[in-house]
């Protein structure tokens, strides 16, 4: 039972950071220029082809079109059917701007305790691996 | 429905579209045809993106990349909700609050009769503040109506009202009833308003608890 609460949990903490981490991903494309749902996609995703369930970038354009930080507009397409472009507002750009800022802090914090030299007890190394191998049943 | 695609790949698609559609149920309507326009647009790009195969494993796994409607929809849902709350002032804050905290827990048996029991009690407290407010506004109006005859003619009614001597003067007296009167109108009229408010308030509450059950269904029914 624990476990499955634990295995639940540590979905959402993912998804938490996903959902920010591609808000920032996107403000960072448009900053670059317009963009429709799939070009965002691809431009995410990269070469590499991440793993991204393409869909949940739409929730998260929704979002943020509510929000005022990015606008949308029709156009037709020389083939196939017309696509919605996407551009940062003014507002979305110092959002951008903001975010953009704050996560290269958190991402230095992270660097820094990654590179935290190895505990001296190797107890509580062990405890960290015993809880990583649990994380995996799931 | 013509989707740029043709046979079992067009099928495929509008199946798609369709389970779309009917997970934006209750969305308002430009809104659900916007998503679906653009998720269809979505699945047109990156179905001609990758031209190399079978027609049917293409579109499968185009689909498959895109996730499940639920997908696109689903933060959505918390969304709507969050702005829907923002309407609403204090009071309906706190009764959401109390409500939630009964409902929140698991719904036994026991649960579900106290939650019938509290739909009902608030809508007899509606009808009753309705038929106040309503019986406040009609008599305040019809008495200061009365009043307003009576200043022309002096017997009107006399057999039936009895007019109270406020003050000595029968003129200012009859002036202080009309204001008197239209005040209890007036009244009436504010707890009208109050009561428009009140029914998002509650609307609000109860769609918010249909949000709740439905989840927790969804999360039992789930495999873990």
């Amino acid at each position: 039972m624990y476990y499955i609460v634990f295995g639940y949990n540590m979905e959402n903490k993912i998804t938490q950071l996903r959902k920010g981490i591609l808000e920032l991903a996107i403000l960072g494309c448009l900053s670059h220029g317009r963009h429709y749902g799939y070009s965002l996609v691809k431009t995410i995703s990269g070469e590499k082809n991440i793993d991204l369930t393409e869909g949940t970038i739409y929730p998260i354009l929704g979002r943020l079109a509510k929000e005022g930080l990015i606008q949308s507009e029709w156009m037709e397409s020389s083939q196939g059917p017309p696509r919605k472009y996407y551009t940062l507002t003014l507002k979305g750009e110092e959002a951008h701007r903001l975010l953009e800022e704050e996560f290269r802090k958190l991402a230095a914090i992270v660097a820094n305790v990654q590179k935290m030299p190895e505990p001296d007890t190797p107890d509580i190394a062990l405890n960290v691996l015993s809880v990583k191998k649990e994380m995996n049943h799931d | 429905m013509t989707n740029g695609f043709s046979g079992p790949v067009a099928q495929i698609v509008d199946n798609y579209l369709a389970r779309l559609r009917k997970g934006l149920k209750g969305f308002p309507p430009q809104d659900q045809e916007e998503l679906v326009k653009e998720i269809h647009s979505h699945i047109y790009e990156s179905f001609r993106n990758d031209p190399s195969g079978n027609e049917v494993d293409r579109i499968l796994k185009v689909l498959d990349k895109l996730g499940e409607p639920g997908v696109v929809i689903s933060t959505r849902m918390p969304s709507a909700m969050v702005t829907l709350g923002k309407k609403k002032k204090l009071p309906f804050y706190i009764l959401a609050g109390v409500l939630i905290a009964l409902f929140g827990v698991p719904l036994g048996l026991g649960g579900l009769s106290l939650a019938l029991g509290i739909i009902i009690t608030i809508l007899a407290l509606i009808m009753t503040f309705y038929i106040g407010a309503f019986s406040l506004i009609l008599g305040g109006w019809l008495s200061a109506l009365v009043m307003a005859v009576r200043i022309f003619s002096p017997g009107f009614l006399d057999p039936w009202v009895n007019v109270y001597p406020i003050v000595s003067d029968p003129a200012l007296n009859t002036v202080l009833y009309i204001v008197g009167s239209l005040l209890i109108a007036g009244m009436g009229l504010g707890f009208l308003w109050l009561g428009t408010r009140m029914m998002r308030g509650i609307r609000f509450v109860f769609r918010f608890l249909f949000e709740k059950i439905k989840n927790s269904r969804k999360r039992v029914g789930a495999p873990a």
